[in-house]
């Protein structure tokens, strides 16, 4: 007599074991079951993998047989043994043949191991064996659109539709489909549908048509706005924010009713266009929010976005509904300093003045010197450059110094505004001309300069391009700098015709100034915008070959080729 | 007197030193190595000289393959324009680099007239981009759009070079029916190509595009180059080698392939390959095993490595080395309809170009047939080696300097190379 292997002896063991268990009665049937799979569960965790084959196949002895299968798929992968888990299925299938656990392992399997004429085989035999089970074609299709396989999913679900009659039930299916042929709109209408009965989609609808190419999204918006339903709505609410149009996004949610959850959706808006800086967009949905179900937490949450926005008006009228529901204590750390921004903003600085004096005692000397530098700014965007310091008097510190130094700009004391403005707090545009100017020139005062940066902070662009034209006169150092700052005044408001000018005059009297580039790019730009493709490319030219040293030439011929191929803009 | 005259001297000199070289220079030396600014525009500034009727000369294997230009005025301004890096020289300093060519494996080989140069492809362009279209335009090179009515009734003789990209000269629309059959750009294509067909007196577009490929064919025989990149390359071989067979699935012209079609291709009319096996089945994006990566076929898809130029005898091989002028030995790889071509099916003759090392495929070939040239490159995009169909086409003013454009533009100045008896 032979001698018998230990697997013999193994699978007997096995058998047994799921023969007891087998007639045991349920609960201890069922408590078995759990600690088998546990316990190839832990095996599976802690690397020791030969050991939690032998726990897996005795899971499946118990009767759990899906569960089991699929360990021992996960494990025999993770030994690239993948083919050792096909003699199980199939004798397992030999029981159970229309069993989905199984047969997707089976599909998965087969195409793993690049048997894809045995993986259609399977898929064909499991449609044979369940003809009105949308299961297989959802499953065949499923994988082979997860390996970018889009023309072979395309087939199998043209044969759905034909076994089945339709679609219907393979919506999610035929709408991943459309996505990754680029069929966006037709991609939309089936999300659309798909969303009709599942409603949970809504995030994979969102990451699924997010992808669809600028200029496809038109025809998605079009099918999204087409539906009533409040899940199309709120779709395309996120998928604008996520391309960048927050207020059209808001425009397709805003008119969610509270049956729509709307409250909770508007909620996840305004937050994300708030981590966006889509502060606008952010303010209309916490507004809206406010409206719904008041609180003042919200209320101030839009004031601030409003602010941060640049519409401080709207700010003020948030913060007045939030302000008569809050304590003393509350108005003083929550609303004041948003108050103070949005007075100071619209140059309401008197206003903003009396606040901070009327709770000024209880306040501590850091926040006072705060608000006096907002103030200050408010007074200079006021154009009351003497206020301004008088709100400063009495503070200081840093902040204080720089923004005396504005002042001192402001007045034409360049020599004061460049000591407080060598170590600015922050670099902002202004910053960046203030300095620019301030080392280009040796002259410790112009009054006109001052004049036309403080024209450019109270938002007065026409006068302030004036001055800067009038300030080249004063400051001939400077001249070809103050010049290029008029023109970018002008252009910024759309006066091509005086920008022109001064372009013309710094290429004609300042031509070995840096700025003499910068007008030939500028003056070059503009006559694309207004279709002068000759007189653009004669412009661009001219900066290669006169300046060619000039950091500008890269752009400049980058340009140039954009002209020549007709991208004129 | 001696004293008052030395510092107006030395300012002499050292003015006739800063200012002498640019002003009475003879030549322009268009460097191809580290030294360029912008490779791809040099092939146009190069053209441009030949355009205007001056005489050019490409020093290969010297510094990268440099061009030595006249020394003129509208030279100089465009290529101050387009960013391309040139180095007045004088006869002295020619003469050294002449002799340092002459002692190294390097030569001197005269440009004399610009190329007329064609392009086939579609009058409204596909979802992708021609690699061709995009380097020859970005460097400034004029050249005569052709499609299948102008290869069938014009006179291709007019024409130096030909260039194919990414068309399906076996009628299949390179089988993107399996992933876009109803993509509009799709349908309108093939409706364009159906009609085009029947203009032409064929009833289908396989018909059409044999004969196409039979013109093709024809041209190189008789003196023509031809450049092809792409789907092109293996479908027209597939194409002039099925004159008589039918290799085209059921999709196009109605009825299946000759399920003898293997057996049947007549490979003597094929410029670069032999006893490659069709693709049997019509859902199988592939149409032979010609292609080494097989992108299509997910189940067949090769990974992308990097390909090595062939360093040829400049003296010897003039022809070859122009082709593989370049300042990158090593290029990275990039896929396209058809990627590479397997060493097995190439014929004896074939000229291997650029090959990657340990692998059965090679990248870049080339060969006589006739009286004329034939020059394949493997892939889509040099700079985009995923590329995929709908995506944005290449910026090229990003890749100033890309070695896989300068194997296309080394084609498109090599017929313009004046022919010398080789030496072997």
């Amino acid at each position: 007599m032979g001698r018998v292997s230990g697997e013999a002896i193994r699978s007997v063991l096995i058998l047994v074991v799921g023969v007891a268990l087998q007639a045991s009665p349920k609960p201890v049937l069922a408590q078995a079951q759990t600690a088998a799979a546990n316990r190839a569960f832990d095996l599976e965790q802690a690397g020791r993998l030969r050991d939690a084959i032998a726990a897996w196949r005795q899971v499946i002895a118990t009767g759990l047989t899906g569960q089991g299968v699929l360990g021992l798929e996960r494990v025999f992968a993770q030994l690239a043994q993948d083919d050792s888990v096909l003699p199980t299925l199939d004798s397992l299938l030999v029981q159970t043949p229309a069993d989905k656990i199984l047969r997707a392992v089976q599909l998965r399997v087969l195409r793993s191991l690049g048997r894809e004429r045995d993986a259609r085989a399977a898929f064909d035999e499991w449609v044979k064996l369940a003809p009105h089970d949308p299961v297989p074609y959802r499953e065949y299709a499923g994988q082979l659109l997860a390996d970018g396989r889009a023309a072979a999913a395309d087939t199998v679900l043209q044969q759905a539709s034909a076994s089945l009659g339709s679609t219907k039930a393979l919506t999610i299916e035929v709408a991943e489909l459309r996505a990754a042929l680029g069929l966006w709109a037709a991609a939309a209408a089936a999300w659309r549908d798909a969303m009709t009965t599942e409603e949970y989609l809504e995030q994979t609808v969102v990451y699924s048509l997010q992808a669809a190419p600028i200029a496809q999204r038109d025809s998605v918006r079009a099918v999204l706005r087409a539906s009533p339903a409040a899940s199309s709505k709120k779709v395309l609410g996120t998928l604008e924010l996520q391309w960048g149009a927050a207020r059209d996004g808001w425009r397709a949610i805003a008119a969610l009713t509270a049956a729509d959850s709307a409250f909770d959706t508007w909620n996840d808006f305004a937050q994300e266009a708030e981590r966006q800086g889509a502060w606008l967009a952010a303010r209309d949905a916490f507004a809206a929010m406010n409206r719904l179900r008041p609180a003042p937490s919200t209320a101030l949450r839009a004031a601030s976005s409003a602010i941060s926005g640049g519409e401080p008006v709207s700010a003020l009228e948030l913060i007045a509904s939030a302000r008569s529901q809050l304590q003393p204590t509350a108005i003083r750390t929550q609303v004041l300093p948003l108050q103070i921004r949005a007075l100071t903003q619209l140059g309401r600085a008197a206003e903003a003045e009396a606040l901070v004096a009327r709770d000024s005692a209880m306040l501590d000397a850091g926040t006072r010197r705060a608000y006096a530098r907002q103030i200050a700014w408010g007074w200079i965007r006021a154009g009351q450059v003497e206020k301004a310091r008088a709100s400063l008097a009495g503070a200081s510190g840093d902040d204080e110094d720089e923004v005396g130094a504005w002042i001192a700009l402001y007045d034409g004391d360049l020599a004061k505004a460049r000591a407080g403005l060598r170590h600015p707090t922050e670099t902002t545009a202004e910053i960046v001309t203030a300095m620019a100017l301030l080392s280009r020139t040796k002259a410790d005062s112009s009054r006109a300069a001052g004049a036309a940066f403080l024209a450019l902070a109270r938002g007065d662009s026409a006068q302030a391009a004036t001055r800067f034209e009038r300030a080249a006169d004063e400051l001939p150092d400077a001249a070809p700098l103050l010049l290029a700052l008029a023109a970018r005044v002008q252009s910024a408001r759309h006066q091509d015709a005086p920008a022109i000018a001064i372009w013309r005059r710094i290429l004609t009297q300042y031509a070995t100034a840096p700025e003499a580039a910068e007008s030939d790019l500028e003056w070059a730009r503009t006559l694309r915008r207004k279709g002068d493709i000759a007189g653009a490319v004669d412009h661009l030219e001219h900066l290669i070959l006169t300046y060619p040293q000039s950091a500008l030439v890269p752009q400049a011929r980058r340009e140039l080729e954009a002209v020549r191929m007709g991208n004129a803009q | 007197m001696r004293n008052v005259l030395r510092p107006v001297l030395a300012l002499f000199t050292l003015c006739t030193l800063l200012f002498a070289s640019p002003l009475t220079a003879q030549h322009l030396l268009v460097p191809m190595d580290d030294a360029q600014q912008n490779h791809l525009k040099a092939y146009g500034l190069a053209f441009f000289a030949l355009k205007a009727g001056d005489r050019a000369e490409w020093f290969l294997n010297y510094r990268g393959g440099s061009f030595l230009l006249p020394d003129d005025p509208a030279l100089r301004r465009k290529a101050a324009l387009d960013g391309v890096t040139v180095v007045p020289v004088d006869d002295g300093a020619v003469a050294a680099a002449r002799k340092e060519i002459a002692a190294g494996n390097m030569d001197a080989i005269t440009l004399e007239k610009a190329p007329h140069i064609a392009i086939y492809a579609p009058a409204k362009s596909p979802p992708w981009d021609d690699a061709v279209t995009l380097a020859l335009r970005y460097a400034g090179i004029e050249y005569t759009q052709i499609w299948d009515d102008e290869i069938l009734k014009s006179d291709l003789s007019k024409f130096d070079w030909i260039h194919l990209h990414h068309e399906d000269f076996t009628g299949q629309e390179n089988k993107l029916h399996l992933g876009f059959r109803d993509a509009p750009w799709f349908i309108e294509q093939r409706d364009n190509d159906l009609t085009a067909a029947q203009r032409n007196g064929y009833s289908n577009i396989p018909a059409l595009k044999k004969a196409v490929a039979g013109r093709l064919h024809d041209f190189v025989e008789k003196g023509g180059f031809l450049f092809a990149m792409c789907g092109a390359t293996e479908t027209l071989e597939l194409a002039m080698a099925a004159q008589n067979v039918d290799i085209a699935g059921p999709f196009f012209d109605g009825t299946p392939m000759d399920p003898d079609a293997d057996a049947k291709m007549d490979w003597v009319r094929a410029f670069a390959f032999q006893n490659a096996h069709l693709e049997m089945s019509p859902g199988v994006n592939a149409m032979s095993d010609i292609d080494g990566h097989q992108v299509n076929v997910p189940t067949r898809r090769q990974p992308l490595g990097q390909f090595t130029l062939f360093n040829f005898s400049a003296k010897f091989d003039p022809v070859a080395s122009m082709l593989v002028q370049n300042h990158r030995q090593v290029i990275p790889d990039f896929y396209g309809v058809t990627t590479s071509f397997s060493k097995a099916v190439l014929k004896s003759g074939d000229v291997i170009l650029a090959t990657e090392d340990g692998a059965p495929w090679v990248k870049y070939l080339h060969g006589d047939y006739g009286k004329g040239s034939w020059t394949y490159l493997g892939g889509h995009d040099p700079e985009d080696p995923q590329h995929n169909i709908g995506a944005l086409p290449t910026d090229l003013s990003l890749h100033p300097n890309s070695p896989g454009y300068r194997l296309i533009l080394n084609n498109v100045l090599f017929p313009a190379a004046k022919k010398k008896p080789l030496k072997t």
